[in-house]
């Protein structure tokens, strides 16, 4: 008796027809035998365990890595970027107000310097820095501005309305950090000090009579 | 410690988050070794071709789209990963001279108790099958690949991928038989 092919067994294996080869398969035990034997030996093959990496694999996969970071430290470094990035916005915003409304020569006014282009920070202690001077110069650009508004009888107001929109602005960059990093000390220390100048400002601003509490400007 | 999701990791991966991709591998290293490992034939080629495939689904990462699980995606890399290589070193292995008991087991450490004999035995014939009948019957048959996905991954005709299909698993029948006869023979001895 001829017996079937491998190429016929696999064809019969894949659910395939074969002209003949049933009637073949009834009547040749070796023949059913080894289709069987296939079909076993497949299933046995779809039942090979999963493996276990081998020990230190991810150790030698991350040394290849070129771009992996701490990420406590890019959490820090991103949101201290964007404070620093916000902070010059607002001293720039607050000079340039000032100008506008100063009756005084543009000397008188001393407004700080800002360097609008200045490269980001590549590190946390120059992000830190970079908040640190730009915070001084926005406290030197409120400063003149309070005075500036004194002088003319200006009412103050506005003034608050820009530092509360500059605080909502740093509470959203320290809750979007956070959304990443919620158990880092430094990024809760942010938003909640952001948090507690904000609520100090809107008191102040609830207090002014003829002052309209803004409601909920970011979130 | 909060468990993150999947998307959450991959969009930290993205960023370049070292301790992200760390956790995206221990959910799916075993997965991904496992493949590779099946198609190289031995341990020291498939911890090679693992960590390819990951620092390359790592290099990339940021084509990854989400239209499919990332430890779908992951387990494609290490697939195209592991035939790139193979096709490229072209190794061949000499069947009958191999076939003596001393090949690789697939670490038998990292293997379960339960029917461990069976499955060493089913892997070692896998093992001792020429390179590319290995990867097609694989492919195949446990991964599901079409004969025009395997053609097209390999670099074959259809007919071929087929034709190695049909040969491959008649040498798999042949090397468990031969190996079943084997295991009677030495248990026969000790006796």
């Amino acid at each position: 008796m001829v017996h079937l092919t491998e190429e016929t067994f696999s064809e019969l294996l894949d659910g395939g027809r074969v002209a003949g080869a049933e009637d073949h398969l009834a009547d040749c035990p070796v023949c059913h035998g080894e289709l069987e034997g296939l079909r076993r030996l497949r299933s046995e093959l779809r039942e090979l365990p999963e493996l276990e990496a081998p020990p230190q694999q991810w150790e030698e996969i991350a040394a290849r890595l070129p771009y992996g970071r701490r990420p406590w430290l890019r959490g820090q470094l991103r949101v201290a970027a964007q404070v620093a990035a916000m902070a010059a916005v607002f001293v720039i915003g607050l000079g340039l107000g000032s100008m506008f409304r100063s009756s005084e020569p543009a000397g008188e006014a001393s407004l700080p310097q800002v360097v609008a282009d200045q490269p980001p920070a590549s590190s946390l202690p120059d992000a830190m820095a970079d908040v640190q001077r730009l915070s001084a110069q926005y406290n030197a650009a409120l400063a003149n501005l309070e005075r500036l508004a004194q002088q003319d009888g200006t009412p103050v107001p506005s003034l608050a309305e820009h530092r509360l929109a500059s605080l909502n602005a740093l509470v959203e960059a320290s809750r979007t950090a956070l959304s990443a990093e919620p158990a880092d000390p430094v990024l809760n220390a942010y938003l909640f000090a952001a948090l507690e100048q904000r609520e100090e400002v809107l008191r102040q601003m609830g207090a002014q009579p003829g002052t309209r509490r803004p409601g909920v400007m970011w979130r | 410690m909060v468990e993150l999701t999947e998307a959450v990791l991959v969009r930290r991966a993205c960023e370049g988050e070292l301790e992200a991709m760390r956790q995206l591998y221990e959910r799916h290293s075993s997965r991904v070794y496992t493949v590779v490992r099946r198609l190289a034939g031995d341990d020291d080629l498939a911890a090679d071709l693992a960590q390819d495939a990951w620092a390359n689904a790592f290099q990339k990462i940021r084509a990854f789209r989400g239209d499919a699980a990332f430890g779908t995606w992951v387990h494609r890399i290490a697939v195209n990963t592991a035939l790139t290589r193979l096709r490229q070193q072209a190794r061949r292995r000499d069947l009958e001279q191999s076939f003596d008991g001393s090949g690789t087991l697939g670490n038998p450490d990292r293997w379960p108790a339960s029917g461990a004999a069976d499955r060493v035995m089913v892997q070692r014939a896998l093992d001792k099958l020429p390179e590319g009948y290995r990867a097609v019957l694989w492919l195949h048959d446990v991964e599901g690949y079409t004969h025009e996905e395997i053609g097209a991954q390999l670099g074959i005709a259809v007919g071929t991928s087929k034709s190695q299909l049909s040969k491959a698993r008649a040498k798999m029948r042949s090397l468990m038989e031969q190996s079943k006869s084997a295991e009677v023979v030495d248990h026969g001895a000790s006796n």
